[in-house]
């Protein structure tokens, strides 16, 4: 089950990152691990890394407006 | 015919209707780093940014209105009185007051950048305010001034507005901060929401009215229905009100409301009051030296002069303490000043306010008195106080400061108060203690930028005074960036005042020829508020400063007007001449008329130190009609509008007061002799949005007032800062184009940055009958290339603050966990939620995918209780699939805080469907019935297919003959290649639009007449009529089925009538009322009626008793001996002990025994004759039903 980014199928070995047990978020039953998470400045639009604690604010400019990225997973629709 | 095509071409090129895309497109790639493109935008909302400048500016309004709040004093004696004194006297000011630009709280300690622009907060769905501070000064007894700053909360800012970071940038820095290249500013940010105060409709400052009212009557026994009224405006905006009435006897009462109650005092006293004068001096000022023998008048002079004798007040002195001894407590005056200085301070506050001199109050005083006496005797005409003559316009900016003032007196008052409760209270009073100063200010409300921002959120005014308006609720709107047409005619939008919109009377609605030229006459909704809501004429400006007219006074004086302050003025100077409310002196009619001709001359001619916008009102003698003299007005809410002056051929700007007596003609060739003026063009009368609508002079005048509603629905282009904007609603045309026809001032207005519709192919012609009634067939292939498609922006915040109550944050956005230790059970219920809901959730924090599709009931965030991992989700609640399109996360004010809002953007496509509503530009809508396959569409010899076809028989009726031009002259523009000037008045009967754009069409090879022969798609035949086909801009409107469309089988009910409910959002039915019932009834189909209004709405199956016909009597029996049945209580006896020995009996609920009431049976009826059975037991009517089988 693919999760993170979207990796095409090689023809050598199995899935990339993903396995259930890998899984950010912990296994259930945990509290879950620290994990950090890319976001982009709304003013700079540099790249900014955000643990679970971490107040929402830019690390360079000090803004106050992160933006989601697009996902990487893939994104697909039945266009009918 | 190549010559021919160049001169068609040289013809069209002369006006400035060019599409220009090389230089649009390469102002959009680069905006211009010195100024915009596009002034006329920023002019257009010039009257709201003009007037906030003008109250914050330094020494503006505010600071002016923080001088005339003056002082309020508190003494710290409670039992003080003449005798023994009144203890230590603290008196409080307000020195002057700070209001920055939006900047980070001092709080946050680490940011680099530290101001707050507009964009930002509405991304964060905050309010653009700055911080607002009062430099409050206090003295005790007569000691030293001491100063006190005092924070004030934070303001809401207007976004362009002189506290703006916005207000000087070019549009290549304002793209930088993620505004529109054009953003016009002009409103505020209100929780993200762009709010603005809308203008409203107010009398005319400073100018006496002669008023035949009704409810004048009703102010008590003898009072007439005739006053005068002049509202007196102060030169910090705020005003007051002052009424002189007429009573049956001949006397005069003047009235004034303060604090929301009406007072009314002898017009007399307050003439004796004003200044030192006698009987005489008065009678002189009332009766002209040619109204001696006017007995009508002397009679009534004189009945005012001997009634006032009953108050035996003869000196200015006397009066003024009488007067003191009565308002002294209802103007909160300190005990320690005398009745004579409260006197004049009621003379200060309350008439005359506009006016500093007491002898011009009482000029003026007088000159209302002979206006009044001049009204009753017939001799002079009651003013139209719905006339725009008689109107200004409150704008925005100053109702803010009028609310400001008033929360800063309010303040001081509050003070006071603070310190009378706490010596009430009985704590420590001491004024020389700065601790004790600190301490009491510390439990005053300081909170002036909240009360300010909840008027800016609701619209509600919260006023002692309520500042002399008519209404409290309904100031603000927000400015909805639907499309750019309904955005700017927010701000171009004026009311006339909620209040009216209650009137039964139509009179208030009417357009009137006084509006011309400041009012648009098209651009008004049709319904409940036509008329009240109408917007300004596109010419039309708002004076927002006083101009300099020191010099208008002396200059008057040299042109034969007797100063007023020389008594008594000759016999023929019989006319008042008045400057801004204030009288200057007295002319005859002939000076009077050669004063007003002299005086704009010079303004026009920029001589004598006449400022150019002064309004230069001279009303002739008339036979009975407006009271006549000269008035000249040169203050803040006039509208004016440029004319062309014929003697000089510059540039004059009149006011609606003048525009009646003077003589503008609207084009050139229609000047006569004795015309002042010439319109600069006749378009000038029409709003931004009639403006666009093409050719609107060959149309009927409502299909133009359709328009101008439908301009405003259309989905556009709200603009190009969509990625930064986070409207509730937004939408937006993906395939907007460049009009071909079109007026000039479409890019004078810069509309091609906002494209708001397609150019299609048109045909008129009943094709497929799939056409009929307002009907339109879109041509599939038309649609697949992305005719009128369309998306809708929604944005929802997710505030997880909201959901928990303590301050520190308890929720955060992502997974939770199951309890430490819990059993398999417990783990298994998470693991299965977590594999239901993660589809459109991102692992790591719990928010939506970008790019992520997302139906009803899925979850767009997942949060959890960080104390427990109890889990919980946001879902979507829409019930059309959405995309997720940005996902904001917020931080708070001081950004110290983990993540507690995001906001989410979704995007729904709506393509064009069936049912979908879209309209040219002259009022002609139509509901899309079709997507027709272009093979078996119509064409044309040259091959051309229609985008769309309509009936022709939309036009008979509608005469919207301004769409056959448009038609014709987007066929031309096509096939030339140029832009089609649509200005309307261009074409005559000399000159034909036919004419014009038929020699293009036939120079392009084309039919005269704009139609052509025509191929059905179906049978190729040849159609045995040409067909009109021509190129017409069409809109796409915002109402959509996917809106509207409402179906139900089944669903939700009444719980009282057990019947469906209504409305689309509840899932309810649509209601067969009576006159479909009638009309099924006609049809004889009782069937149907049956299934309609019984059994699909509340059928009900219930037992009756047939004995007695009551169906509340039945009751169903306990199953004993015998099987549980329903037996009717009423019919039934009480069971003997014989009766029970037979075991005949049966049993209810309680226990009790009964015998017979057998006779009950199973009816079909409407739940709700179960609920009027029961009503009406409740009143004491019982119903019988007789049944039978």
């Amino acid at each position: 089950m693919q999760r993170e980014g979207y990796v095409p199928p090689t023809a050598g070995g199995g899935g990339g990152t993903g396995t259930g047990s890998t899984r950010p978020g912990g296994t259930y039953g945990d509290a879950p691990r620290q994990t950090s998470m890319k976001y982009l400045c709304a003013d700079c639009g540099k790249s900014v890394t955000l643990n679970k604690a971490d107040p929402i604010r830019c690390k360079e400019c000090g803004f106050r407006i992160l933006y989601k990225e697009r996902t990487k997973r893939m994104v697909q629709f039945e266009a009918r | 015919m190549p010559s021919t095509k160049k001169s068609v071409v040289a013809r069209s090129s002369a006006g400035q209707a060019v599409f220009d895309t090389i230089a649009r497109e390469k102002r959009f790639r680069n905006p211009p780093a010195d100024k915009s493109a596009f002034p006329a935008l920023k002019e257009a909302v010039r009257p709201h940014v003009d007037s906030w400048n003008a109250v914050f500016r330094e020494g503006g309004c505010l600071h002016q209105a923080i001088a005339d709040i003056g002082e309020r004093t508190v003494f710290d004696r409670l039992d003080g009185n003449a005798e023994t004194g009144y203890g230590n006297k603290l008196t409080v000011r307000i020195a002057n007051y700070y209001l920055g630009k939006s900047m980070l709280s001092s709080r946050d300690k680490t940011a680099m950048k530290r101001e707050i622009y507009p964009a930002e907060c509405r991304e964060r769905h905050s309010s653009y305010r700055g911080q607002l501070q009062l430099e409050l000064q206090y003295k005790v007894n007569n000691g030293d001034w001491q100063k006190e700053y005092r924070d004030c909360g934070l303001l809401p800012l207007m976004v362009m507005g002189n506290r703006c970071h916005l207000e000087s940038m070019s549009p290549r820095s304002l793209v930088d901060h993620k505004e529109e290249s054009e953003e016009i500013g002009g409103y505020f940010i209100v929780s993200g929401n762009e709010k603005l105060v809308r203008m409203l409709i107010v009398n005319r400052r400073n100018y006496a009215m002669a008023v035949i009212r009704s409810s004048y009557a009703k102010r008590g026994p003898s009072y007439t229905n005739m006053g005068v009224q002049i509202r007196c405006v102060r030169p910090d905006q705020s005003c007051m009100t002052n009424v002189i009435h007429y009573l049956s006897d001949g006397n005069i009462t003047f009235r004034f409301s303060w604090r929301k109650r009406e007072y009314l005092v002898p017009v007399m006293m307050i003439l004796k009051a004003l200044v030192d004068t006698n009987d005489r001096e008065i009678f002189e000022g009332i009766v002209g030296l040619d109204q001696r023998e006017d007995t009508f008048l002397t009679d009534r002079v004189e009945l005012l002069l001997r009634t006032y004798k009953a108050y035996n007040l003869y000196s200015r002195h006397e009066t003024l303490a009488y007067l003191g001894d009565k308002f002294r407590i209802v103007m909160q005056v300190s005990p320690d000043v005398s009745d004579v200085e409260v006197g004049k301070l009621f003379l200060k506050r309350i008439v005359l306010v506009y006016l500093n001199d007491d002898g011009d109050k009482q000029r003026q005083i007088l000159f209302m008195i002979k206006k009044l006496y001049s009204l009753v005797a017939g001799t002079c005409a009651a003013d139209n106080v719905d006339a725009a003559q008689h109107h200004e316009v409150l704008l925005g900016g100053f109702l803010y400061g009028q609310i400001l003032k008033e929360k800063f007196e309010e303040y001081l008052l509050n003070i006071r108060s603070q310190v009378r409760s706490d010596l009430m209270g009985g704590s420590k009073v001491e004024f020389n203690s700065p601790q004790y100063i600190r301490k009491m200010l510390g439990k005053v409300n300081e909170r002036i930028g909240e009360s300010l921002h909840y008027f800016l959120s609701t619209g509600n005014l919260s006023s002692p005074s309520g500042l002399d308006l008519q209404q409290t609720t309904g100031f603000t709107v927000v400015a909805e960036k639907l499309n750019f047409y309904r955005y700017i005619s927010h701000f171009r939008m004026v009311h006339r005042g909620s209040f009216f919109a209650q009137l039964k009377t139509t009179t208030v609605r009417k357009l009137l020829p006084e509006s011309w030229g400041f009012l648009c006459p098209v651009h008004t909704p049709d319904g409940s508020p036509c008329g009240l809501l109408n917007h300004l004429a596109h010419k039309c400006q708002i004076a927002t400063t006083t101009s300099d007219t020191s010099h208008v006074g002396p200059l008057v004086l040299t042109l034969g007007v007797h100063s007023a302050k020389v008594l008594p003025v000759p016999t023929d100077a019989t006319l008042s001449v008045q400057l801004d409310g204030r009288i200057l002196g007295w002319c005859s009619p002939r000076d009077a008329r050669r004063v007003a001709e002299s005086l704009r001359f010079y303004k026009v001619s920029g001589t004598h130190n006449v400022p150019l916008d002064l309004e230069i009102g001279y009303v002739p003698t008339s036979n009975g009609g407006q009271y006549p003299g000269v008035y000249l007005f040169s203050q803040e809410a006039r509208m004016v509008r440029p004319v062309k002056y014929l003697p000089l051929d510059k540039e004059d700007f009149v006011g609606p007061f003048e525009q009646p007596f003077l003589n503008i003609a609207v084009t050139d060739p229609e000047i006569k002799s004795g015309d002042s003026h010439v319109e600069f063009d006749p378009t000038n009368i029409l709003s931004i949005v009639a403006n666009m609508t093409p050719f609107s002079d060959f149309n009927q005048s409502p299909r133009n007032m359709y328009q101008c509603q439908m301009g405003k629905q259309t989905m556009g282009t709200p603009g190009t800062a969509i990625r930064h904007r986070t409207d509730n609603k937004m939408y937006r045309l993906q395939t907007g184009q460049s009009p071909v026809v079109r007026a000039p001032l479409y890019n004078t207005y810069g509309l091609d940055n906002f494209p708001n519709g397609m150019n299609a192919v048109v045909a008129v012609i009943a094709y497929t009958g799939y056409d009929m009634d307002d009907a339109m067939i879109i041509n599939k292939s038309a649609h697949e290339r992305g005719f009128g498609y369309g998306t809708v922006y929604k944005t929802e915040k997710y505030d997880l603050a909201e959901k928990s109550k303590s301050k520190s944050p308890v929720l955060a956005f992502g997974w939770g966990w199951a309890a430490i230790g819990a059993d398999a059970a417990a783990l298994a219920k998470y693991k299965a939620m977590k594999d239901k809901y993660s589809e459109t959730l991102d692992d790591m924090d719990g928010l939506p995918m970008v790019g992520q599709k997302i139906v009803e009931g899925q979850p767009v965030a997942v949060y959890h209780n960080m104390g427990t991992g109890e889990t919980f989700f946001f879902k979507y609640k829409g019930s059309e699939d959405a995309y997720v399109e940005e996902v904001r996360l917020l931080g708070n004010d001081v950004g110290d805080s983990i993540c507690q809002a995001i906001s989410v953007k979704f995007r729904i496509t709506r393509s064009p469907l069936i049912g979908d509503k879209f309209s040219s530009r002259h009022g002609q809508k139509g509901v899309c019935s079709q997507k027709w396959p272009a093979v078996d569409m119509p064409f044309s010899e040259s091959g051309i297919q229609p985008d769309v076809i309509i009936n022709p028989h939309a036009f008979p009726s509608r005469m919207t003959i301004g769409m056959f031009v448009e038609s014709m002259a987007g066929k031309a523009g096509t096939l030339h290649g140029f832009a089609q000037d649509s200005t309307p008045f261009k074409f005559g009967e000399q000159h034909t639009a036919f004419d014009y754009f038929g020699e293009q069409l036939k120079s392009a090879g084309y039919n005269y007449y704009g139609n052509e022969p025509m191929y059905s798609g179906i049978t190729g035949q040849e159609f045995h009529a040409d067909i009109y086909l021509g190129v017409v801009y069409y809109q796409r409107l915002r109402h959509m089925v996917n809106d509207k469309y409402q179906v139900r089988s089944t669903g939700p009910v009444d719980s009282r009538t057990r019947q469906p409910v209504k409305g689309r959002k509840r899932m309810g039915g649509l209601r067969i009322g009576e006159m479909e019932r009638d009309s099924l009834l006609a049809h004889g189909t009782a069937f149907l009626v049956q299934d309609r209004l019984l059994n699909c709405s509340d059928y009900h199956q219930t037992w009756v008793c047939r004995g007695c016909g009551s169906f509340l009597s039945t009751t169903p029996t306990v199953a004993g001996e015998r099987r549980a049945e329903v037996r009717c209580r009423r019919c039934a006896d009480q069971a003997t002990e014989f009766d029970i020995g037979k075991k005949g009996y049966w049993e209810d609920g309680l226990g009790n025994r009964f015998i017979g009431g057998e006779d009950t049976t199973v009816v079909v009826i409407p739940y709700v004759l179960k609920y009027l059975d029961v009503e009406l037991l409740a009143m004491g009517i019982q119903m019988k039903y007789d049944v039978s089988p």
